[in-house]
């Protein structure tokens, strides 16, 4: 049973409405009140959005700190004054090919660094950006060197040289609408859900069948392209470029947008760029003492709006809540009967320790197998290797006539293997809906889709209630089934859970225990990691135990108490 | 007479009060950079011209208001874009290259005199009419740092230490030419990131070449950085440096004994006298401002100073001061200032040399006239 839960009676507004004000109240500044001055740094604020909209996509919505974007902005740049100042090219050719070269390069560089961890990928990136600056300097007889390059051409649109002031500004800010718009449309689609799914779990993201590889490179070389073009039209505003355009201030100051206007949101990067261009011309009368003033404001925005300035517009204006959809059942998977997961030859060595060594297991369409165990009796390294976390040393992983062994997890995902995780993990700024939608991301043809397929996954557990609640605010046992339905969605031939019944009350127990019966009624194969054994053996129609990697027990639940190794090795002699 | 003099440098303003009901009024915005790397030498270029504008000729008000350009080219046109929007007469402007270099198309479209001591040669070479620098550019200060090694000290085998920034590859360009036309061959040269913190590496492998002579072309605090480790070294070899060196806030950075033997290229070097007038700018200066001026200083005095007298003279707006500083001469304190017909005013410039006794050098050689060829 669906419940549709009854919005708070604050002030709502829809979704669009605050950049449509906002847009519309820049627009009013612009046509009326603003002097050139006015203009010129209205155009600043403008470069710096449009480059902060593409840092939105990299860092605010895929995790990813790149200090090379500010690096991406003077490639831009110095593409523009090159071929304009140097070759005489106009605007119609300079300004694709601004953005073309930054997108080449991130395509380059990303492919080694993004397989780089968080802080190691944030020092790779600003040691690509310090190369870029070094040939900049070093370059003279390309870039000018430290002078850089004066008499950069203006914009020409269609035979119209777009002068200063409000013709200008109008050109840079359609271009910052435009780029808005198609990342806040992206934002909102699959691609932005995968994304943010990445940033938060990136593990996770792989289990439910997103290439987080791809997804990261693809938002690398889309922010280069935002950077780009925000350095070519920062070109044309200034007529000159030099190296100044690829030092860290650049980067800094994109970086301090993001944050105070608020992370992955193109809003946030819009009312950024526009407080922080201008909070230093408002202080600029401080003479010297302005960067203190400057610096004080920027720390007080960014404790006290941690949430940045969306945030806080959100708080004093709450966006409406979206209605649910209706759910809807995903079109049946393929029938399968017999074994659907056949695992032969299992190994896999942590330096001298060999956590899982030679483990063989044959998973029945419809099947519950129980996979016991002391701790580090290497269950849930069996768990990762079959869904691809771990590459094996030796062995197969046969789904469907296909060795998956050593592929990569979206890879196995895709051929129908889901599983849980022993550590809940739940984007906690996603509601139940969307994080539960992220299953079918990679599978359904929109958002709107995966989640009325998500929302079935949530009632065929009883969760449905819980669709519009954050996930942060969930306790332990709804998390986990809300993980669960996550993983169901997939519909998925294999589900493998590792210790589902953890932490959970005897009636959640039995609870989880009829739903995970329903699965595999549904002919679903379930591997279930588990410790508790008054849960398992009534629910499972096979065990396995292991013990230092190997198979110590393989057979009916009926046996395990029985058996001497596995009561020697695990339950002891007075378990129950 | 060296009491009275300062004495000079108020008695136009009390004029100018007396007689504020025709006094004709000028507004000079003053856009220099006052926070950054360049921050000591920007400001000596808004008090050089503060305190000309502070000390307008009899008959003239002065508005002066001063905005920090930082170091971007971009926070520099959008400084002279907010000065552009009152009447102006001139505009004091960045000593920064790449920032003059921003700002040059910006004024011709609002048709603004740009005076500044950038010494960054490429301003003047962009064919643009409202430049004008008060400062010799590197085409002559480093034909003076250049003669005064191989004529002078009759060195014949420097090694040349340079900047890796704008200042500091023009610089190096024009020294590897006159070192060359001069018959000096540079032994070793190397360019050094304003940021280093360590200069013996540098040092030492410039020593290995087995220079006669140590050539810098150095920013403040890496000049500092470099004789104080050379006198640490007890290197064999003189010191020539940059203008950067005859700074008062580098000299400041080191020890008298440091500096003995040092010596420098610069425009002029107010502390080290030469004239009464110079003394009382001096005294002036610090009087006005509790700091010792350099020559950025005086450059900017003297260019805002033709200006006032341009207006003095009847020069009403701004295409009037852009004409009365293409075509007239002026004699300041520092040289006598004409246009080569591209904005360069300045061709001339000294060399000083530290006694080791104290942080003010001597003026020892007087270089006028130059002309060059500007890369």
């Amino acid at each position: 049973m669906r419940r549709v839960l009854k919005p708070t009676p604050t002030l709502t507004l829809p979704r669009w409405a605050g950049e449509g004000i906002g847009f519309a109240v820049l627009g009013a500044y612009a046509l009326l009140y603003a002097s050139p001055y006015g203009l010129r740094v209205l155009t600043v604020a403008g470069v710096y959005a449009l480059a902060a909209i593409g840092f939105q996509i990299v860092f605010g919505l895929g995790g990813a700190l790149s200090l090379a974007h500010g690096a991406f902005f003077g490639v831009g740049a110095y593409a523009t004054g090159i071929l304009g100042s140097q070759l005489g090219w106009t605007f119609a050719a300079t300004f694709p090919l601004s953005i073309l070269v930054p997108f080449l390069l991130a395509l380059l560089v990303g492919l080694p660094v993004l397989r780089l961890e968080s802080h190691y990928f944030a020092l790779a990136t600003l040691g690509i950006a310090q190369v870029v600056l070094l040939l900049a300097v070093n370059c003279p007889g390309l870039t000018g060197g430290a002078n850089g390059l004066p008499g950069v051409p203006g914009i020409v649109l269609f035979g119209w040289a777009v002068p200063r002031g409000l013709p200008l500004a109008a050109v840079v800010w359609g271009f910052v609408a435009l780029g808005g718009a198609l990342a806040w449309s992206l934002a909102r689609g699959r691609w932005g859900r995968a994304l943010t799914l990445v940033r938060d779990d990136p593990l996770a993201a792989g289990a439910l069948g997103l290439d987080v590889g791809r997804l990261r490179l693809g938002a690398f070389a889309l922010s280069a392209v935002y950077a780009g073009a925000a350095g070519a039209l920062s070109v044309h505003t200034q007529r000159v470029v030099s190296p100044e355009v690829l030092e860290f201030p650049v980067m800094v100051s994109i970086l301090a947008i993001a944050v105070v206007g608020g992370r992955g949101r193109v809003a946030g990067a819009v009312l950024g760029a526009v407080l922080l261009v201008h909070l230093p011309e408002w202080f600029r009368f401080l003479e010297r003492s302005y960067l203190i003033v400057y610096g004080v404001a920027l720390l007080a925005t960014i404790v006290l709006l941690p949430e940045g300035l969306t945030g806080l517009l959100d708080r004093l204006f709450p966006p409406r809540r979206r209605a649910l959809p209706a759910a809807v059942a995903p079109s049946a998977a393929a029938s399968v009967e017999g074994a659907v997961l056949r695992v032969e030859g299992l190994r896999k060595a942590f330096g001298g320790v060999r956590a899982v060594d030679g483990v063989a297991l044959t998973l029945e369409a419809g099947s519950i197998t129980g996979l016991i165990g002391p701790n580090g009796s290497g269950k849930t390294t069996v768990i990762n290797l079959i869904s691809g976390l771990e590459r094996p040393d030796a062995g197969r992983v046969v789904v469907a006539g296909q060795d998956l062994a050593g592929k990569r997890p979206d890879r196995i995902a895709r051929a129908g293997i889901a599983r849980t995780f022993q550590a809940v993990s739940l984007p906690e700024g996603a509601t139940v809906l969307e994080a539960v939608a992220a299953a079918r991301l990679e599978r359904d043809r929109s958002v709107a889709e995966a989640e009325a397929h998500a929302l079935w996954a949530l009632e065929r557990l009883g969760a449905a209630d819980l669709a519009q609640r954050p996930c942060a605010d969930l306790p332990a046992a709804l998390r986990r089934r809300v993980e669960l339905a996550r993983a169901l969605a997939r519909q998925p031939a294999v589900l493998l859970l590792d210790e589902p019944a953890a932490g959970l009350t005897d009636a959640e127990k039995a609870d989880l225990a009829g739903h995970l019966r329903a699965i595999a009624a549904a002919g679903t194969a379930l591997l279930v990691v588990e410790h508790d054994m008054g849960f398992l053996l009534p629910l499972a129609g096979h065990v396995l135990c292991l013990d230092q990697g190997r198979t110590l027990y393989d057979g009916p639940p009926a046996g395990v108490r029985g058996d001497a190794a596995v009561v020697a090795a695990y339950l002891g002699e007075d378990a129950p | 007479m060296r009491r009275i003099l300062p004495l000079l440098f108020c008695v136009p303003l009390l004029c100018a009060a007396s007689g504020a009901a025709r006094a004709e009024s000028v507004s000079v915005p003053v856009l220099v950079p006052l926070t950054g790397f360049l921050s000591l030498e920007g400001t000596s270029q808004r008090n050089g011209a503060l305190l000309a504008l502070k000390n307008p000729p009899a008959g003239i008000t002065a508005d002066a208001p001063v905005i920090d350009t930082g170091t971007s080219p971009e926070a520099a046109v959008t400084a002279l874009e907010r000065a552009a929007g009152g009447p102006v007469t001139a505009v004091v402007a960045s000593m920064l290259g790449t920032q003059m270099l921003a700002m040059l198309p910006l004024a011709a479209e609002y048709k603004l005199p740009l005076v500044t001591v950038s010494g960054t040669a490429s301003i003047t070479e962009q064919s643009n009419p409202w430049v004008f620098r008060f400062f010799p550019g590197d085409a002559v200060t480093k034909e003076a740092h250049a003669r005064y090694v191989v004529e002078e000290l009759g060195k014949k085998r420097p090694a040349l230490i340079y900047q890796t920034t704008a200042y500091g590859q023009s610089g190096k360009a024009h020294l590897e030419t006159a070192f060359k036309r001069l018959g000096a061959e540079l032994v070793f040269e190397e360019g050094v990131d304003p940021a280093a913190k360590d200069l013996l590496p540098v040092l030492t492998k410039a020593l290995a070449a087995k220079p006669d002579v140590l050539v810098l072309h150095l920013h403040s605090a890496p000049t500092a950085l470099f004789v104080r480790q050379a006198a640490a070294s007890g290197i064999p070899v003189p010191i020539v440096a940059g203008s950067a060196m005859h700074q008062p806030s580098t000299a400041a950075l080191l020890e008298p004994a440091e500096l003995k033997g040092v010596c420098a290229e610069t425009a002029a070097s107010p502390i080290s006298g030469g004239s009464p007038e110079v003394e009382a700018f001096t005294a002036a200066y610090r009087a006005a401002f509790n700091a010792e001026p350099d020559a950025f200083a005086l450059g900017q005095y003297d260019g805002t100073r033709m200006v006032l007298d341009a207006v003095k003279a009847g020069a009403r707006s701004a295409e009037d001061v852009r004409k009365a500083l293409s075509t007239g001469t002026h004699q300041g304190l520092a040289m006598t200032y004409t246009s080569d017909g591209k904005g360069n005013m300045a061709h001339s410039a000294v060399i000083v040399c530290y006694d080791g006794a104290s942080r003010v050098p001597a003026i020892v050689k007087r270089y006028d006239n130059i002309t060059g060829v500007v890369k």
